[in-house]
């Protein structure tokens, strides 16, 4: 078995247990049939109260800390880059491998979820194309519009794009956690987002085109903060989802989100274990070389479980289509995708609240000393230790197997009540008889159920 | 339904499955860890089997031994099954010079022909924890020789 995925880390998560499992799986059929029976009959979510709080709301816009912390993401990333290229290439030495798998890919998710839209004013690209508009407005005393138009046809295609390939790279690429390749990666992506908003425009872009950006906001409307009219303000949980306009391409780009996820959990499984070897093998005998052949086994199994989502929902679509109202698959498809962030959220939260946990304490250490050099050594490279937490090493005790087992699961059952609240309300909105409403909904539960179960399965077979 | 219906019913549907969890959940010596903990002695630290026979020596038959050759595990990667607290002892032995990791615990010893690289601690982290070849790393190879399991007792 060779590692791929997560190289920055040796600890992995004990399999559920088959009790936990059994149990767990209990609870979500009993959830589905009570929330069948007790759900609203009006859809209330759509319609939700809205809190404006115009005093945080200036604070929070306010120039200084608009830029304080556009400057703070900006740092960041120059960090990122600089260290990938300079710093030690041992991953778990070095801050870009855990600072941009850890802290910004899983961080940031618990961070929308609890405090809202928060990379939107970190986010380095926002920040840079932002200051290079403002200068050359400032040049050109006059408005500069955006040569081109956002397409429609473009939609969150870019964004589904960038996501799927930075997934590619973290579990498909055998050398994705290796400092370099990041600060390489990192400087790709800026170039194509400066492109983009170069094109379209910096807010119009950054909203569709930026992957990180997209992904962040969606999660970020799990949140009770949210913005209406510029204004922060409160707003019940999901409500922002209900309100939520898709695109072109964002059916995809959940599918990527949740594929993902699922391929990297079910790459512990014996199911890919035993089956990868054959396909890698089969690669090479076309010419390629062991490494090359697996890499690329691994990517046709990200696509294969990306391929398997985007199925699977599109299916309990065709179901939902077929109790009658008119709509076509595509109108329909589109209608429910914001109930697929919740259960996003459940398999991100469950599969990797460990790591986060753990591997983020990392954090500390490599801030202190982010190029990951040793005090000192022959080459004259200096190690650093700028807070003075550069020999802390990682708790493990702060939570343990069991305690974590329950959080996991606890994540895919809420993750599944979010979802089902979510397709019911929004059925209530699109169809014009409750009745039909109902029916529609058997087949959304049946979607809901299956990617529930697909995560509980997926918790029970890790490292098996 | 009525609104007193639907939450009787959400009452209901919550009491049952917290009395499902409660009755579910294993003990802390019922049939299912006991098991578990038989399983386990199969593989690794007979130690807690057999609590009073007396202290057996370093790489007894206690210790789970691992031999590489050229770094690689000539038993392919096994897993070293423990329980919270249980004392562990692993003997890695090398054809070649090589340095084994253990990760999480963070120890590393070091192996050479005819002095094998000898582990005993306790294991106080729970998890799966990879043992890695040092020098399988530095080539690039697949460094990953055994696994540690260490479940909640």
């Amino acid at each position: 078995m060779i590692e791929i995925a997560h190289g920055i880390v040796g600890r992995s998560d004990l399999p559920i247990p088959e009790w936990l499992f059994g149990w767990a799986a209990a609870v979500v059929l009993v959830v589905s049939f009570v929330a069948l029976a007790v759900l609203w009959p009006e859809p209330k979510l759509s319609r939700a109260s809205f809190r404006p709080l115009p005093g945080l709301s200036r604070v929070l816009h306010s120039p200084p800390v608009d830029l304080l912390c556009g400057l703070a993401g900006v740092l960041l990333l120059v960090l990122t880059v600089y260290a990938g290229f300079e710093g030690s290439q041992t991953p778990t030495a070095n801050f870009a491998p855990t600072f941009v798998y850890v802290i910004f890919w899983l961080g940031l998710v618990g961070l929308s979820v609890l405090l809202g839209n928060v990379f939107k004013a970190f986010n380095p690209w926002r920040a840079l194309g932002r200051a290079v508009s403002w200068i050359a407005r400032t040049a050109a005393r006059a408005p500069m519009p955006a040569p081109l138009s956002y397409p429609e046809r473009l939609g969150h295609w870019p964004a589904a794009a960038g996501i799927f390939l930075f997934a590619a790279l973290e579990l498909a690429s055998s050398d994705g956690d290796t400092p370099q390749t990041l600060a390489i990666a990192a400087l790709v992506y800026s170039v194509i987002q400066f492109v983009g908003m170069a094109l379209y425009g910096v807010e119009e872009w950054t909203e569709r085109g930026d992957g990180f950006s997209v992904y962040f906001a969606l999660f970020a409307r799990i949140s009770p903060w949210g913005t209406r009219d510029g204004v922060i303000g409160l707003r019940p949980p999901l409500a922002g989802l209900a309100d939520f306009r898709p695109l072109a391409g964002t059916v995809p780009l959940l599918a990527v989100m949740i594929g993902s996820v699922t391929f990297d959990g079910a790459a512990e499984a014996p199911i890919w274990t035993g089956m990868a070897p054959d396909i890698s093998d089969f690669f090479q005998t076309l010419g390629l070389s062991p490494e090359k052949a697996l890499e690329l086994t691994f990517l046709v199994g990200l696509i294969a479980a990306i391929a398997i989502v985007y199925g699977f929902y599109t299916l309990g679509v065709r179901g939902a289509q077929s109790v009658g109202g008119g709509f076509t698959t595509r109108e329909l498809s589109r209608a429910f995708v914001a109930s697929l962030v919740p259960i996003a959220f459940a398999y991100v939260a469950a599969h990797y609240f460990t790591l986060l946990l753990y591997q983020g304490q990392a954090i500390l250490t490599l801030s202190s000393n982010p190029f990951g050099f040793l005090a000192s050594n022959p080459l004259g490279e200096v190690g650093t230790d700028i807070f003075g937490t550069a020999d802390r090493s990682i708790d493990y005790g702060v939570i343990g197997a069991t305690s974590a087992w329950y959080w996991m699961v606890g994540f895919v059952v809420v993750g599944h009540v979010a979802a089902l609240t979510l397709a019911h309300d929004k059925a209530l909105t699109i169809y014009s008889d409750v009745k039909l409403a109902v029916r529609s909904q058997y087949w959304m539960l049946a979607v809901m159920v299956g990617f529930t179960s697909l995560a509980l399965w997926l918790l029970s077979q890790a490292n098996q | 339904m009525s609104k007193a219906g639907r939450w009787g019913l959400i009452a209901l549907a919550v009491v049952v499955v917290v009395a499902a969890f409660l009755i579910a959940r294993p003990g802390d010596d019922d049939g299912d860890s006991g098991n578990q903990a038989a399983s386990t002695a199969t593989q690794t630290s007979p130690t807690a089997t057999a609590p009073s026979a007396p202290k057996p020596p370093p790489d007894g038959p206690s210790a789970t031994a691992i031999e590489l050759k050229d770094h690689e595990p000539v038993d392919g990667v096994v897993d070293v099954d423990a329980r919270k607290g249980d004392p562990v002892r692993i003997v890695v032995r090398s054809d070649v010079a090589d340095e084994i990791h253990i990760h999480g615990y963070d120890i590393s010893r070091e192996a050479a022909p005819g002095k094998p690289a000898r582990f005993q601690f306790d294991a106080t982290i729970e998890g799966v924890f990879e043992i890695e070849s040092h020098e399988a790393e530095h080539a690039g190879k697949d460094a990953l020789i055994a696994r540690l399991v260490v479940e909640p007792s």
